[in-house]
């Protein structure tokens, strides 16, 4: 047999072909290339951030993270990110507190008790939901919700904490007004309203890889739907369920528009849910374009490395925690 | 065992968890009924042939979303063509070449971070990068911020669809004699090309609505412009700039404008959506 | 169908009929998957059904503990008379019924929970007890199982760390600790090794001595080792009911004796 090609069935030798044509090397390339582009783009932004917060971050130090002052117009002015990282952190976890039992609802709704043909509709509508641009929720925020809470909701809320008969110590404190309509609380509501359709469509899909037999072996045994649930599926798919909460909260974090139209742009933190404040997204979103100054610039743009840091952390935390369900599924 | 307190119990505790999760689901439906009814409703007061032909008026007087429109669209069309076919090249590396390989792994990693990134923090890597050393805002700075919010969606539909495409053909290609690049070509992207379709038009359907990318790249312009190396006017900045404005025209031009792009992203949506559904078929 | 001689030895051991199927049958959607069955199943007894792949016999099964009803468009018609009356038309809830009909599943389902716990969960579920009752409780299922002295030392590790025979053992003594009256067991052995598989027929071999126990099966020596009664069913229709030991050695359908000797399967 001839070392130079092979023999072929009717005897003839066919030459080898070289060991890597050349479409191949080529697409590789390409796509590889394309790959760690993607890698850069990351790396990038980081390293993009991390310059354009330089002068903020060593002329403030660490009480940057710690200062509630943000006055611009002081000589020299002062910046301090306590507001707006306290504004985003509570605007996203009042966000989780509403959002997540009403998400898990509608999927076990989904899952457990809606019939197949209706399912589908319902979900897709509830992924519409996650359609709309966060723009969109900003002005139905800002035009439609805002005044009704601050002529229904919110004077209610006050009155039940304060009023001419009693007094709930501490309580009052949290939802002291005057009722604006825009706040803390209203972006809040804004933001659960949109990551709510997140949270009932990765729970959904979580809850289906539940092996059937698994969840029949508990209604054998005589337990009730919600006992199922309870017992059985959500605890199989725990791992994914706060998975699916951190990729929320991850989104909650980022979130700008539909914030910054809402939230009242207040730099201070206020001891009342419902007052006024500001989140980093949404500080940087209303004064960027009208900062002047260096200092300024940089502030925000150390606003927003702080931002990018945090929601790394939370969006790789969730990514863990889902991939490990996955795993475990099998 | 039947009647006993506790079974009674346990029965009504069901029963009122499922009525929650029941009124959860009528909740949800009834937040989006209200949300696009409202829409609707503002939205359509303002629509007349005027939006589509005239400029961005000064406050107080009539006109139209033209040059808001056209920034729009330019910008997301070159956005896609920036983004789509670099986030393709990567969706294949991922799906054909480095499946198990480390570098793929990472790159999977931090594709999924960036899909759920703060998109203001992407405008501000743009500002830094683009903005600063050409010294101007402008309509590419603009275009460049949204393909990059483009890349991690398509990597990932590319990567999902083609890893869908089983390999029994890709080895019957092989055993034919089939090279790589052709395979890859022929019969992968092939078979996958409803699902990549689907998730580009999924990416535009993203960008077209996304406002916070183009605040400090391509700012705004209130006035007609085909120069990409200006300040190009899009739907979503003209909407965040009227309707925080106390003006009513200007208010009613943001609810129209609002509504035209819902209208243009869910239908994108569903158009995907049925495009798929009909692969499956 | 010959009843006659599984009822003469049911009389002659003194065993009345536990459950009674009548005229059942049974459609998913429009399909007609059982048709017309007539089945008694004695108390302390073990009945195996038998037959092809599709004949219906886990249909038949899955009708008895009315787990069909979690899946819309399937439903039953006829009669299934447990202790005299129908648990098909019974005000009785589903979850009452699955209390006093126990099932174990093909392939071993411990929930996602400790040892104690997968145990504890279904008595809970019924009854109210003091923390050393229920580990008492516990124990005696253990041991019913054949599981006791694996386990005794690590109750409080998790349920799925256990091997594939253990995890269906563990399965077996959940469903007995909420003393059922009969157990149903769907082709329990199918996903187990040999020496799980002997483990788990001398169970049920002992376990009938208390309870009526039902058993799908394809595997004609198992029913052939550790059943009193054997039903062969073909394409949703019951061919013969008679006692093993007669339709194994002498059936008297021609379709019977094909099964059994391998002729198809």
């Amino acid at each position: 047999m001839s070392l130079s090609g092979t023999l072929t069935a009717t005897g003839e030798t066919r030459p080898r072909a070289s060991a890597k044509p050349v479409g191949d090397r080529v697409l590789h390339a390409l796509t590889f290339a394309s790959a760690v582009l993607v890698l850069i783009v990351l790396g990038g932004v980081f390293i993009s951030l991390i310059q354009g917060s330089w002068l903020a971050l060593s002329t403030f130090g660490p009480s940057f993270l710690s200062s509630e002052t943000w006055n611009p117009a002081s000589d020299p002015p002062v910046f301090g990110a306590a507001a707006p990282i306290y504004g985003t952190l509570l605007t996203s976890v009042i966000a989780l507190l509403i959002a997540v039992p009403i998400g898990l609802g509608i999927s076990i709704f989904l899952t457990e008790l809606c019939p197949a043909w209706l399912a589908r509709p319902i979900a897709i509508a509830i992924e519409l939901l996650a359609g709309i641009p966060s723009i969109i929720y900003g002005i139905w925020g800002l035009f439609v919700l805002a005044p009704i809470l601050q002529r229904s909701f919110q004077p209610a809320v006050i009155w039940l904490f304060h009023n001419k008969y009693w007094d709930v110590p501490g309580l009052d404190k949290l939802f002291a007004g005057p009722p604006y309509g825009i706040g803390v609380f209203t972006a809040a509501l804004i933001l659960a309203i949109m990551i709510l359709p997140f949270i009932s469509s990765v729970t959904r899909d979580v809850f289906e890889t539940v092996p059937p037999v698994l969840k029949e072996a508990a209604f054998g045994l005589g337990c009730t739907t919600w006992e199922v649930i309870r017992r059985v599926v959500i605890p199989h798919t725990r791992a994914g369920v706060i998975g699916a909460v951190m990729l929320a909260l991850g989104r909650a974090l980022g979130e700008t528009m539909a914030v910054t139209f809402v939230i009242g742009n207040a730099h201070k933190i206020a001891a009342s849910i419902l007052a006024p404040g500001t989140t980093i997204s949404a500080t940087i979103a209303n004064e960027f374009t009208e900062a002047t100054g260096d200092l300024y610039t940089s502030s925000l743009i150390a606003l927003g490395l702080i931002l990018f840091i945090v929601t790394f952390i939370v969006l790789a935390a969730a990514r863990w925690m889902l991939h490990r369900m996955e795993r475990q599924g099998r | 065992m039947a009647g006993t307190a506790l079974a009674l119990r346990r029965r009504a505790r069901s029963k009122v968890m499922m009525g929650l999760s029941i009124a959860s689901a009528v909740l949800g439906l009834v937040i989006l009924a209200i949300i696009l009814g409202t829409l609707l409703y503002k939205g359509v007061a303002g629509l007349n042939g005027a939006v589509f032909t005239e400029m961005t008026p000064p406050p107080g007087s009539q006109g139209g979303l033209l040059n808001a429109i056209f920034g729009s669209v330019v910008m997301t069309a070159i956005g896609i063509v920036i983004g789509a076919p670099i986030s393709i090249l990567a969706g294949t590396y991922l799906a054909e070449y480095g499946r198990y390989r480390r570098l793929a792994h990472v790159v999977r990693f931090i594709n999924d971070i960036l899909l759920s990134a703060p998109s203001i923090v992407i405008g501000l890597f743009i500002y830094e990068l683009l903005v600063t050393t050409m010294g101007h805002f402008s309509g590419i700075a603009g275009a460049l911020a949204l393909s990059i919010l483009v890349i991690p969606i398509v990597v990932r539909t590319t990567e999902d669809m083609l890893r869908l495409v089983p390999d029994t053909l890709r080895e019957a290609a092989a055993s034919v004699g089939t090279q790589r690049w052709r395979m890859i070509v022929s019969i992968a992207y092939r078979a996958a090309r409803t699902g990549i379709t689907t998730g580009v038009l999924l990416a535009v359907a993203r960008i077209s609505g996304e406002t916070a990318p183009l605040l400090f790249t391509a700012l705004n312009n209130q006035f007609w412009s085909t120069d990409l190396n200006a300040p190009l006017a899009s739907l979503p900045v003209i909407i965040f700039q009227f309707a925080l404005s106390p003006y009513e025209d200007w208010q009613q031009l943001a609810w129209t404008g609002a509504l035209l792009i819902t209208l243009s992203v869910l239908t994108l949506s569903i158009f995907a959506r049925m495009l798929t559904a009909k692969k499956a078929k | 169908m010959n009843a006659e001689s599984p009822a003469e030895a049911a009389r002659n051991t003194g065993q009345k009929e536990k459950i009674s199927i009548r005229n059942l049958s049974f459609y998913y959607d429009q399909t007609k998957a059982l048709k017309d069955i007539n089945l008694p199943l004695y108390e302390r007894a073990v009945t195996a059904f038998i037959g092809p792949s599709g004949c219906g016999k886990s249909t038949l099964l899955r009708i008895l503990n009315r787990i069909y009803e979690l899946y819309p468009k399937q439903r039953a018609e006829g009669e299934v008379l447990m202790d005299g009356e129908n648990i098909l038309t019974s005000k009785e809830s589903a979850d009452s019924l699955r209390s006093r009909v126990g099932m174990v599943f093909q392939k071993p389902t411990p929930f996602p929970m400790s040892i104690y716990e997968n145990i504890s969960f279904g008595i809970k579920l019924y009854e109210r007890l003091g923390k050393a009752e229920l580990d008492e409780r516990v124990e005696s299922a253990l041991r019913r199982a054949a599981l006791w002295e694996e386990v005794k030392d690590k109750l409080n590790t998790s349920g799925q760390g256990l091997s594939g025979g253990q995890q269906q053992r563990l399965c077996i003594a959940r469903t007995v600790a909420v003393r059922p009256e009969v157990i149903l067991f769907d082709e329990p052995c199918s996903a187990l090794d040999p020496i799980s598989t002997a483990k788990i027929e001398e169970l049920i071999d002992e376990l009938k001595s208390d309870y009526t126990i039902a058993i799908v099966t394809h595997n004609m020596q198992q029913a052939a080792r550790c059943t009193n009664y054997a039903a062969f069913m073909f394409l949703g229709e019951l061919i013969e009911f008679d006692t093993t030991e007669k339709l194994f050695t002498s059936p008297s359908q021609p379709k019977t004796q094909e099964y059994i000797t391998g002729r198809f399967g």
